[in-house]
């Protein structure tokens, strides 16, 4: 008897012990990602938060690029979202327009910590579904031209004017091949993925065109341009099956004179890169002179049934202020999504100064809950061009052909 | 004869309930969303829209899938022949013995031990059009006069694919075909020697009659490999150029998690487990006709 109740008593003690420890314990916020290099600016945000002492402490967890949207869509169909997670730029009206994503535009317009209207256009545009917001971006990027300024001196070219229009970057691609030397002129990614779809905007949109009016003689233009630059030998056909990071492989081995790439690049450069190079703003259509670039980059979005809202939003808010951004762009390329953030003294200030400029132009994909079913069709198209199996006007045809009932059922 | 005790019941009943609720339920959750149409909006749900048999119409009529079934099936077909085929012969090699034997049958492994998106990354590499090995060597034998684009053109990318599989596939044939042979005792070619036959008709009427069944085993058991092949794939192509390169399991898996029709995913995916289910049942029927009567 005497023991047992000294059982309870110490059970009891116990008991209360964990439940103070409890009352101190900060809460939890789960936060999915898919940054696994330690120098990313989203462990520095991390550090700073959970130093904060603000009573929630983030329980990051890794998930490979790849496996963001099967893990997001495992947790949606067993109820058991995380608190955050990041997500890619044309992903986000998929869930937001299937109410997955919570609507954060109250929160961000009371936002003592977050300024609405210093985000660029693009990432913002991305942010949105029929006028409400449903995420924040968390950086951005877009693509320019990287020059091999070597190679180009080797050719007589002036890597100070780089090519600035089409007619320009055909010639320039024409003198840069070197078959003996193994050098193709020029690079860009047709891989059979969201990333030929990423490189080949910016062409469609400078001639004019759009995902919407793939039948229309702007798009064929574009196709055409990147089919003859293949087709001439001046770009390489294995882009048919490179993704954008191989492209920037040839570019740093030497044998692509200059080539289509994003600033999360860079990081590499330094130890890769054997010769001078330069960034340079993406070429305009000589007839058009249209500026314009693709807008990439991952945003927030907390997701229906989160647990901890108030803490994931001021993650968020953690995530946005300039202390990170510096981190950002120095260790990984990365763009702040605000326009009114300016880095002092960045790493690769020509770059810098190219991209940031670049970021203005740079338009998002859709946004669209479908974009997958528009983006594939225009995939397929480009992979049939290049290979040759259909001219540039039959094969947007046929995409335009898909793509027109989905874009009937709900339009960009 | 005795009732069955309570204790066999539980032990039968145990594994059961495992293969239930491991293996029944999932396949008849997909069966039942390749009937509805899921959505990021109603996934989580269990009342959702039914569709009948629109998800295996549309995909029927869609010629990508076609294209893809039709590549499934050679890609089976392909590394089943060449993976046992090789890997027979190059069992039948290393049972020979000779110096250094054993460890080249250690060093073939290597290949199996790797992960299966190294594996297809090396062979992308290895496929490069301008700088990719395979050509130099073609090039430099005299056999080829221009480089070929292995991964960039959809006439030639699936050669690539299933030249990339099937070595990745082999030393796992050769292990089992090595265990059957060792199996068979070595007066029957002792005999057979004696007799005056050479070692391909020692091959072809001693070690090919006692292999057999193992061999038909090792062929269900690569076509069920084969069947399920992603990450050599994913690696190697993506399923690109223009799906020249897709198999069901990848389309599948594009259908859910790039386009977000898990309805259609779901109809793919089950396409692809009764091509499997097929293939199983034949492989249980092979092992029940192995033991010894």
């Amino acid at each position: 008897m005497h023991r047992r109740s000294l059982l309870k008593s110490a059970a009891a003690l116990a008991t209360l012990a964990v439940s103070r420890a409890r009352a101190a314990e900060p809460k939890k916020i789960a936060l999915w990602h898919i940054y696994a290099r330690d120098f990313d600016m989203i462990h520095l945000g991390i550090k700073l938060f959970n130093e904060a002492n603000n009573g929630y402490v983030i329980e990051p967890r890794l998930i490979p690029y790849v496996q963001i949207n099967p893990e997001l869509i495992r947790a949606i169909a067993t109820d058991s979202p995380p608190d955050l997670v990041v997500i890619n730029d044309p992903d986000i009206a998929g869930y937001s327009s299937q109410g997955q994503f919570l609507d954060l535009t109250d929160r961000v317009a009371k936002s003592a910590r977050i300024n609405a209207s210093s985000f660029y256009k693009g990432p913002s545009t991305s942010d949105h579904w029929r006028g409400r917001r449903y995420a924040v971006a968390r950086e951005m990027n877009a693509l320019s031209l990287y020059i091999n300024d070597d190679l180009f001196r080797a050719k007589g070219l002036d890597p100070e004017k780089p090519p600035a229009t089409w007619a320009q970057v055909l010639a320039a691609a024409e003198k840069l091949t070197d078959p003996a030397r193994r050098v193709f002129g020029f690079g860009f990614c047709a891989h059979q993925s969201e990333q030929s779809t990423f490189q080949f905007l910016p062409w469609l949109w400078q001639a004019g065109g759009g995902i919407d009016r793939l039948d229309q003689p702007e798009a064929t233009a574009a196709l055409q341009f990147w089919t003859d630059l293949v087709r001439n030998g001046f770009v390489s056909r294995d882009v048919i099956n490179q993704q954008q990071s191989e492209v920037i492989n040839t570019f740093l081995a030497g044998n692509t004179a200059f080539a289509v790439g994003g600033p999360w690049e860079l990081p590499r450069f330094a130890t890769e890169a054997k010769f001078q190079w330069r960034v340079a703003p993406l070429p305009v259509k000589d007839d058009k002179k249209i500026e314009a670039s693709s807008l990439g980059g991952f945003h927030f979005a907390i997701p229906k049934g989160a647990k901890e809202v108030d803490g994931a939003f001021m993650v968020i808010e953690q995530m946005l202020d300039a202390s990170i951004f510096p981190q950002g762009w120095n260790t990984g390329g990365i763009l702040a999504p605000r326009s009114d953030i300016e880095i002092p003294s960045p790493n690769w200030p020509q770059a810098y100064k190219v991209f940031r400029t670049q970021m203005i132009t740079a338009t998002q994909r859709g946004p669209h809950p479908q974009w997958a079913s528009l983006s594939k069709p225009l995939q397929q198209a480009i992979q049939e061009a290049l290979t040759g199996s259909m001219k540039p006007a039959q094969a947007l045809a046929a995409a335009a052909a898909k793509i027109k009932p989905v874009l009937a059922k709900t339009p960009l | 004869m005795r009732r069955p005790s309570w204790l066999l019941r539980l032990f039968l009943g145990l594994p059961m309930i495992y293969l239930l609720a491991m293996i029944g339920v999932p396949i008849v959750y997909n069966l039942a969303m390749s009937v509805q149409e899921v959505t990021l909006g109603n996934i989580a749900a269990f009342a959702r829209p039914f569709v009948g048999l629109d998800n295996f119409t549309d995909s029927l009529a869609d010629p990508i899938f076609r294209r893809v079934l039709h590549n499934s099936v050679v890609f089976v077909l392909v590394n089943v022949a060449g993976q046992v085929g090789i890997g027979t012969i190059a069992a039948a090699c290393f049972a020979g013995g000779f110096p250094g034997a054993s460890t080249m049958r250690g060093l073939l492994l290597a290949a199996w031990i790797l992960p299966g998106l190294v594996v297809g990354t090396v062979w992308k590499w290895m496929f490069a059009t301008q700088f990719g090995v395979v050509n130099f060597v073609l090039s430099a034998l005299g056999l080829i006069g221009t480089p070929v684009h292995w991964l960039s053109d959809p006439a030639t990318s699936m050669t690539a694919l299933n030249i990339a599989h099937i070595w990745f596939g082999i030393p796992f044939s050769m292990i089992l075909v090595a265990a059957a042979l060792t199996n068979i005792p070595g007066e029957l070619y002792e005999a057979a020697s004696l007799d005056g036959a050479g070692p391909l008709r020692r091959f072809r009427y001693i070690t090919l009659p006692a292999i057999a069944p193992a061999l038909f085993a090792v062929a269900c058991l690569v076509a069920i490999a084969s069947l399920r092949a992603f990450d050599v794939i994913f690696a190697l192509t993506q399923g690109g150029p223009l799906n020249s390169t897709n198999v069901l399991p990848l389309l599948s898996y594009q259908a859910s998690f790039q386009d977000f029709e898990f309805g259609r995913g779901a109809a793919i995916g089950s396409f692809a487990f009764v091509m499997v289910f097929g293939v199983a049942l034949v492989y249980v029927r092979t092992l029940k006709s192995e033991q010894p009567a």
